[in-house]
C-alpha cells in the first residue's frame, strides 16, 4: 500500500524551496482580501481608494477676508493633487549600505515599523493664478508585508527563506514596533442596499418618532460610507437623519426630494403611489407629508437649495462667497446617498426608500435582520487603512482653513502672495500621517473627527501571535461583529443563523463573552475585494425585459411591479411576474462569464409580508461569497450571502429537487472554518466539543514559525517533538500543515487504572516522557535599552561592558562585552548583561529575574537605523525547557482535555498481547456525557493506520448509515489480526493477570496545550502584606495568596471549624492588638505614660502604664485582639468626625 | 522578582588575585556575526554597530568558544 503521508516529496520541498512558486499555494489565498484590500489603495490601472478619497477631498477654497465682510477677497485654493507611497528603504543619509531595501525580518528583529514613505503633491493657487505644486512628504506610513509596497511582493519560498522568513510566509499584517498587527475584519452593514428596520430606540428620538425607520448604507469610490436613515413620524411624514462630524441632522424628506431635481407635489405623489391609487394608507400620508411642507413656502428647487445651503453653511464650513444655493449643492453631494452621482438617481431611490419605509409600516413588508449575513459586508483592513487615512489628508488641509481663518479674524497680516506666509502656513500644522496611521495599528484606536460611520472606537487591530499555526491562521479569518455589540444585554446577536451557512462557520467561535461575535469564515468563503465591471447588467437586464421606467398602462402605472437596483442605484423596473426569469437568465449569462462571476444577482419574490421585493445585484467589494455548483452545465458560480437566502442549493446529491433545486455544494464540509476542518470525524462528536476543539487547537504547544531563529516574539511555545498526525483531513495536505506540526500520535488506553485517571486526569507512560514525549520549549525576549537611561538627544554615557570592578561570578556568566555567554544558564538573580556607567566608571549589571532556570538561546546586538552609533540596545532569547510536568494539559483533536497526574513507570502499565503498552491512559467515564465519539474513531482509524503505514482520511460526512466509519476501519483492523471494535485483551502491569474486560486502546493524536502549571502555580506561607490593611497581598506575580473568600467562610462555619476559621482570617490574616477603654469604648484613647518611682533616694524607675487619655484612668485598660483592617476603618471614620464605641459584656 | 539593577562592589584596592580575569588584559577581542551576510565583524566598544561588509544593522554574538557543561540529571 502506498504512503499518503507524501514525506519524500515534503522533504523535496523543505531541501529545495522553489524561486518560482510556492510550496503550498492554497496558503496565500487565505489572506487575500487582506492584501488585495491594501493593495487597491494605490493599485494601477484603475484608481486607487487614496486616488478616489483626495478627489473626493476636492479643493479647498479659503478666503483672506472676515466671514461677515461683503467684499469677496483673495481666495486660496489648496488641495492634494497625488498621494504616493514608497516601499520600505533606509533613510537618504545613510552610506554604508550595500542595499537600501529594507525587509520585513529586519524590523521585526530591531523592533522597528515596517513603514514606507507616503508623500503628496500639495497644490495652491492664488485667485485662478498660477498653480503652484510642492512634494510634501507626510511621514512614513507603515505597509501590509506582501503587498505592492513591499519588498517581499514577488519573492517565493526560496527568496523568502533567504530573507529570514516563512517559506510559505502570507503576509496581510503590519510589524509595528517589531510586533506584527492585523487589522481585524468588521462585520458592516451591507452597503447601498436599503433595509427597513423596526427599532424601539428610533421612537426615543422625540416626541413625534415611531419604532419604523429604513437606513441605507451608502459607500463612495474611496470605500468611506455615509449612513442615510429615513424616520416614520407618527403623523405619516418622514424624516432623513445623517451624521455629519459626529453630530446628528434630521431633513425633513420633501425638502431633499425638492431639492434634488425640479419637480412638483403631484410629480411627486406620482412617483411615491407608483399607481397603487387605491391604497389610502399611502396617500393619506403623502398627502399629508406634501400638505405639512407648505409651511415652508418655497416651490421651487433653488429655494429648496437655498434653505438647505442657508441652515448648512456653517456646518459644513465653506467660504462666505459661495452662494446658498451652490452650499445646498454641497450639501446633497457630502450628505445624501453618496454612493449615487446623479441627482435624478437620488431622487429615484429616495423614492423607494420611503416607499418601503410606508410598506413596513403598513406590514406589507417585514423589517430586515441587521444581525444576518444577507444584510451584511466585510470592512476590510485596506479599506479601513484607507479611510483613515484620507481623513488624515482631509484634517490636513482643514487645519491650514482654521490657522488662516484665525489669523484673519484675529486681523494678522494675510496675504496669499507672500511666498513666506504661505509657507509657515503650510508647515504648521502637522502633516505626519504615517504617524498617526502607526498609532493607529499599534493601539487599534481610532481618533477621529467623523467616526467614518463606524460604531466602535477602538479594538482594531489585533496582534497576529504565532502560539502555533492554527492560531495565526485563524487570526487572518475571523471576522468580528464589533464591540459595541460586546456589551449589548441582548443576545440575539449572537445567534447563529440559517442565512450564514457557508459563510461564517458555525463551529469556530469561542465560548464565552464573545461567543457568536467573534466567528471565523467558512474555508471556501471568500471575500470580494474590487469593484466589479457591471456596465454591461443594464444592457442586459434590458434585453431580458427589464423596463427603464415604471410600466404604464393606460393612464395609470402598473401594478405589481419591482424595481431592480444595481448597486443601490434604481436601474429599471419589471413586473412580478417577470422578475424571476430575468434573475434566472442574468445569473446564466454570468455563469457563462459574460459578466463577472462575483457578481451578486439578490431576486427577492414578492411574498405576504415577507422582505420588500426586488432584483438587488451587487458588483461592489467586501462582499462575501462562496463557489458552489451550478447543477445546469456544472459550472462553478459565486453565490452571495444577500442571494443564498432565496437560492435553492442541494447540500449532498439526495437532496436535489428536480425543477427547484439549481445549485450544490461542493462538499458539506466547505461551511466550516479552517481549523474546525480540522477536527478528525468531527461529524460523529457532539457539537459543542468541536467548538472546544477549535479554541484549544489554538492553545496548543506546536510549531509556532518555521523561522524560529529570526523570531522576536516576547513568547514563543514550541514542541520539540511534533509529528504529523496519522489521522487527518486532506485540508491537512491541502494547507501543507506538515510544515507545523501540533501534537504527537499517542497510544492511548481507555481504561480506569491505577486511580490517577480521574476526573480527567491523564496518566503519561514514564518512557514515553523520557523518550521525549511533549517535551516542549518556551523562548522568551529581554530587551535592554541603554537609551532609557539618557534623554532623547543627550550624549551616549552607557556602553555594554564589564570594567575591572566587576566581580568574579558576574565574569562566570558575561563575557567581556558584558552579554551572556550563549549557551550559559541563567537561574534567578543572575547577571543577564552589563553594562558600564562612563560618567561614574561603575558597571552595572541587568539581573535575569524569572523564577525558572533558562538557558541563554541568542544574543542580538541591534544598530540604529543609520549605522552610526554603537550598540545601545541588545536582544536576549532565553530558552526555558518545559518537559511535561504533572499538572500540564493535554488534549486530544476532540474537546478531550485533561491535566498529567502521574508519570507511570513503564513497567507497571498494561500491555496488549503483543506486547504494546500505552503512552496515555485516559479514564472511560471521559466519554458517557460527552459523547466525542470522534475520538473513538480516530483511535481506530489511528490503530489500523499506524499498522497499515497509511495516513487516513477523517475528513468529516465522509461515511453514513450504510458504510459506517466504525465497519471501515474495524474492517482494517480485522484484517491486520486486531479486534474489529478496537478492544484488546489486556494485562495488568502490577500483577500480570489478563482484565476481565477488553480495553479500548488505539492510536490518537495528542496536543500539549500551552497552560502549564510552571506558569500557574502559586503558593504562599507568609509573604508581602498591604501596606494598609496588612491583609496578604494578593496576585501570582507579587507572590501574594489565593483569597480565602466568603464561600469559602461559609463552608468552613458549616464544618463549624470556629478555630480553623480563626486562624485563617484572623491569625494568618491582619491580626493585630491594641488597647481598648471599656469605659469610653474607644481604642484611640488609649495612652502610654511613664510615671517614675522612686526605689529609695538615689533610683526612680520608671513604669510605663496605659491609661485612657479621656477617662483619666487605667482602670478600664484591656488589650484587644482586632483585625487590622478594623483599626484602619476606624480611623478613617474618625476622620469623618464618627465614633465608634465597642461594647463590652463584661466591664 | 523584577529585574533589577545593582552594582557591583566598589573596586578592591589591593593587586586582584591573578586568577580574576580582567577585561583590560589583553581581553579576546569579539567577534559578532552579521544578521544578513553573516560576515565575522570585529566590533569594538564604542564602534557603530555596522557590518564592515553589507551595512547591516544587526549582529549576533558568536557562541561561546568556552566549555558550556551541565550537570544533566
Amino acid at each position: 500500500m502506498p504512503s499518503t503521508f507524501h514525506t519524500c516529496e515534503r522533504e523535496k520541498l523543505f531541501l529545495n524551496p522553489s524561486s518560482k512558486r510556492f510550496g503550498v499555494p492554497e496558503l496565500q489565498k487565505l489572506v487575500k482580501p487582506f492584501i488585495d484590500s491594501f493593495n487597491s489603495l494605490l493599485e494601477p490601472p484603475t484608481k486607487g481608494i487614496l486616488h478616489y478619497a483626495i478627489d473626493d477631498i476636492g479643493v479647498m477654497e479659503i478666503s483672506d477676508v472676515p466671514y461677515t465682510s461683503p467684499t469677496k477677497g483673495n481666495i486660496l485654493k489648496v488641495w492634494i493633487e497625488d498621494v504616493l507611497i514608497g516601499k520600505p528603504l533606509l533613510p537618504e543619509n545613510v552610506r554604508a549600505a550595500k542595499s537600501f531595501q529594507i525587509f520585513p525580518s529586519e524590523c521585526r528583529e530591531r523592533f522597528k515599523t515596517y513603514a514606507g514613505k507616503m508623500s503628496i503633491k500639495f497644490c495652491w493657487q492664488v485667485n485662478n493664478g498660477r498653480v503652484n505644486m510642492e512634494i510634501r512628504n507626510v511621514g512614513m506610513c507603515p505597509i501590509m508585508i506582501k503587498s505592492n509596497r513591499c519588498n517581499l511582493q514577488s519573492f517565493y519560498s526560496k527568496q523568502l527563506i533567504e530573507h529570514h522568513e516563512e517559506s510559505e510566509e502570507m503576509g496581510g499584517y503590519f510589524i509595528i514596533n517589531g510586533i506584527e498587527k492585523i487589522i481585524r475584519h468588521l462585520i458592516v452593514q451591507r452597503r447601498n442596499y436599503v433595509m427597513a428596520l423596526i427599532r424601539p430606540s428610533f421612537a426615543n428620538r422625540g416626541k413625534s418618532y415611531t419604532e419604523y425607520g429604513v437606513s441605507i448604507r451608502c459607500a463612495r469610490l474611496d470605500q468611506t460610507t455615509m449612513t442615510n436613515t429615513l424616520h416614520y413620524l407618527k403623523d405619516g411624514s418622514c424624516m432623513l437623519r445623517f451624521l455629519w462630524r459626529k453630530q446628528e441632522y434630521l431633513v425633513p424628506v420633501i425638502l431633499f426630494l425638492k431639492s434634488l431635481v425640479e419637480t412638483n407635489d403631484k410629480g411627486i405623489f406620482e412617483m411615491l403611489m407608483l399607481g397603487d391609487f387605491e391604497n389610502t394608507f399611502f396617500s393619506d400620508r403623502v398627502e399629508l407629508m406634501l400638505q405639512e411642507f407648505k409651511s415652508y413656502n418655497v416651490q421651487s428647487r433653488g429655494q429648496c437649495l437655498s434653505i438647505l445651503g442657508e441652515k448648512f453653511r456653517i456646518i459644513f464650513s465653506l467660504p462666505s462667497h459661495y452662494s446658498n444655493q451652490r452650499v445646498g449643492e454641497y450639501v446633497l453631494k457630502k450628505v445624501l446617498l453618496v454612493h449615487l452621482n446623479n441627482n435624478q438617481d437620488k431622487f429615484n431611490l429616495l423614492i423607494f426608500m420611503i416607499r418601503k419605509l410606508y410598506s413596513l409600516v403598513a406590514g406589507d413588508c417585514c423589517s430586515d435582520n441587521p444581525d444576518s449575513p444577507q444584510n451584511q459586508e466585510i470592512l476590510l483592513s485596506g479599506n479601513l487603512y484607507g479611510m483613515i487615512a484620507k481623513e488624515k489628508l482631509m484634517d490636513y488641509l482643514s487645519s491650514i482653513r482654521t490657522l488662516i481663518v484665525a489669523d484673519v479674524n484675529s486681523k494678522k497680516n494675510v496675504d496669499f502672495n507672500n511666498k513666506k506666509y504661505l509657507s509657515t502656513i503650510f508647515n504648521k500644522p502637522s502633516s505626519d500621517i504615517g504617524k498617526k496611521l502607526s498609532y493607529f495599528l499599534a493601539t487599534g484606536n481610532l481618533v477621529s473627527n467623523t467616526g467614518l460611520d463606524l460604531m466602535q472606537t477602538s479594538g482594531y487591530t489585533i496582534v497576529a501571535e504565532k502560539i502555533n499555526f492554527f492560531r495565526y491562521i485563524s487570526h487572518f479569518r475571523c471576522v468580528h461583529r464589533g464591540s459595541f455589540f460586546a456589551e449589548l444585554k441582548t443576545t440575539t446577536v449572537r445567534k447563529l443563523l440559517p442565512e450564514s451557512w457557508g459563510f461564517i462557520c458555525p463551529v469556530h467561535t469561542p465560548d464565552g463573552s464573545p461567543c457568536g461575535l467573534l466567528n471565523h469564515l467558512s474555508y471556501s468563503c471568500r471575500i470580494i475585494t474590487s469593484k466589479l465591471n457591471a456596465d454591461r447588467i443594464p444592457i442586459f437586464l434590458s434585453e431580458f425585459g427589464m423596463t427603464i421606467r415604471p410600466l404604464i398602462s393606460g393612464h395609470k402605472t402598473e401594478k405589481n411591479q419591482m424595481c431592480i437596483q444595481l448597486d443601490g442605484k434604481i436601474v429599471g423596473w419589471c413586473s412580478h411576474k417577470n422578475a424571476k426569469s430575468i434573475a434566472d437568465k442574468l445569473r446564466f449569462i454570468k455563469i457563462e462569464e459574460k459578466i463577472p462571476i462575483d457578481i451578486e444577482i439578490g431576486y427577492v419574490p414578492p411574498s405576504n409580508g415577507g422582505q420588500y421585493p426586488g432584483i438587488y445585484i451587487f458588483s461592489t467589494s467586501a462582499r462575501m461569497m462562496r463557489p458552489v455548483k451550478y447543477l445546469a452545465n456544472g459550472k462553478t458560480d459565486m453565490v452571495g450571502s444577500f442571494e443564498q437566502v432565496y437560492m435553492n442549493i442541494a447540500c449532498l446529491p439526495e437532496d436535489i429537487v428536480e425543477g427547484v433545486t439549481t445549485h450544490q455544494e461542493y462538499s458539506p464540509t466547505n461551511i466550516l472554518s479552517i481549523v474546525a476542518n480540522l477536527t478528525p470525524f468531527s461529524d460523529y462528536n457532539q457539537s459543542p466539543r468541536n467548538m472546544y476543539q477549535c479554541q484549544m487547537a489554538k492553545q496548543t504547544m506546536g510549531t509556532p514559525s518555521t523561522a524560529l531563529m529570526y523570531r522576536t516574539d516576547n513568547k514563543l511555545y514550541h514542541l520539540q517533538t511534533g509529528q504529523t498526525p496519522i489521522v487527518r483531513p486532506e485540508l491537512h495536505n491541502t494547507l501543507g500543515l506538515d510544515g507545523f506540526p501540533n501534537g504527537t500520535n499517542a497510544i492511548v488506553a481507555v481504561i480506569s487504572y491505577t486511580g490517577y485517571d480521574m476526573e480527567d486526569a491523564l496518566i503519561i507512560n514514564k518512557s514515553s516522557y523520557e523518550r521525549g514525549f511533549g517535551y516542549g520549549t518556551i523562548y522568551k525576549s529581554e530587551i535592554i535599552d541603554l537609551g532609557e537611561f539618557r534623554a532623547v538627544g543627550d550624549p551616549i554615557h552607557h556602553q555594554f561592558g564589564l570594567e575591572d570592578d566587576a566581580p568574579t561570578s558576574w565574569r562566570e556568566k558575561l563575557d567581556n562585552d558584558g552579554l551572556p555567554f550563549i549557551g550559559a544558564k541563567l537561574t534567578t538573580g543572575d547577571p543577564l548583561c552589563a553594562y558600564i556607567d562612563r560618567i561614574k566608571g561603575v558597571t552595572k549589571i541587568k539581573m535575569y529575574g524569572g523564577s525558572e532556570d533558562a538557558y541563554i538561546d541568542q544574543v542580538r546586538l541591534l544598530g540604529d537605523d543609520l549605522g552610526k552609533d554603537e550598540v545601545q540596545k541588545v536582544h536576549i532569547k532565553l530558552r526555558i525547557p518545559r518537559p511535561p510536568v504533572i499538572g500540564d494539559k493535554f488534549s486530544s483533536r476532540h474537546g478531550q482535555k485533561g491535566v498529567l497526574s502521574r508519570l507511570w513507570p513503564q513497567v507497571d502499565l498494561p500491555f496488549t498481547e503483543s506486547g504494546m503498552q500505552p503512552d496515555i491512559i485516559i479514564n472511560p467515564h471521559a466519554f458517557p456525557s460527552r459523547m466525542t465519539i470522534g475520538m473513538f474513531v480516530e483511535s481506530m482509524a489511528g490503530k489500523c493506520g499506524a499498522l497499515f503505514g497509511v495516513a487516513q482520511d477523517c475528513t468529516p460526512f465522509k461515511y453514513n448509515e450504510e458504510s459506517t466509519a466504525i465497519d471501515y476501519f474495524g474492517e482494517q483492523l480485522l484484517r491486520s489480526g486486531f479486534n474489529y471494535h478496537g478492544n484488546e485483551p489486556m494485562y495488568s502491569g502490577t500483577t500480570g493477570e489478563e482484565f476481565q474486560a477488553d480495553i479500548y486502546i488505539g492510536v490518537v493524536f495528542y496536543q500539549r496545550l500551552r497552560h502549564m502549571v510552571s506558569d500557574k502555580w502559586q503558593v504562599r506561607s507568609t509573604g508581602p502584606v498591604h501596606n494598609l490593611t496588612m491583609q496578604p497581598i494578593g496576585g501570582r506575580k507579587r507572590n501574594g495568596g489565593i483569597r480565602f473568600g466568603e464561600m469559602e467562610r461559609d463552608s468552613l462555619l458549616a464544618h463549624g471549624m470556629s478555630f480553623c476559621l480563626q486562624d485563617r482570617l484572623m491569625n494568618c490574616s491582619d491580626f493585630s492588638q491594641c488597647h481598648l477603654c471599656r469605659e469610653c469604648g474607644s481604642i484611640f484613647t488609649s495612652l502610654s505614660l511613664k510615671t517614675h518611682h522612686k526605689i529609695d533616694s538615689n533610683r526612680t524607675y520608671k513604669k510605663h502604664h496605659i491609661q485612657c487619655d479621656i477617662c483619666n484612668t487605667a482602670k478600664w485598660i484591656t488589650l484587644i485582639k482586632i483585625p487590622s483592617a478594623f483599626k484602619y476603618l476606624a480611623t478613617e471614620l474618625a476622620s469623618m468626625g464618627i465614633k465608634i464605641i465597642l461594647d463590652t459584656e463584661t466591664k | 522578582m523584577n529585574n533589577q539593577t545593582s552594582q557591583g562592589p566598589p573596586p578592591p584596592s589591593g593587586p586582584l588575585s591573578s586568577a580574576t580575569p580582567r577585561a583590560s588584559d589583553n581581553a579576546p577581542k569579539m567577534q559578532y556575526n552579521c544578521a544578513d551576510c553573516g560576515t565575522e565583524n570585529e566590533i569594538k566598544p564604542k564602534e557603530p554597530l555596522r557590518c564592515k561588509e553589507c551595512g547591516h544593522r544587526i549582529m549576533y554574538k558568536q557562541r561561546t568558544k568556552r566549555m558550556v557543561q551541565f550537570e544533566a540529571r
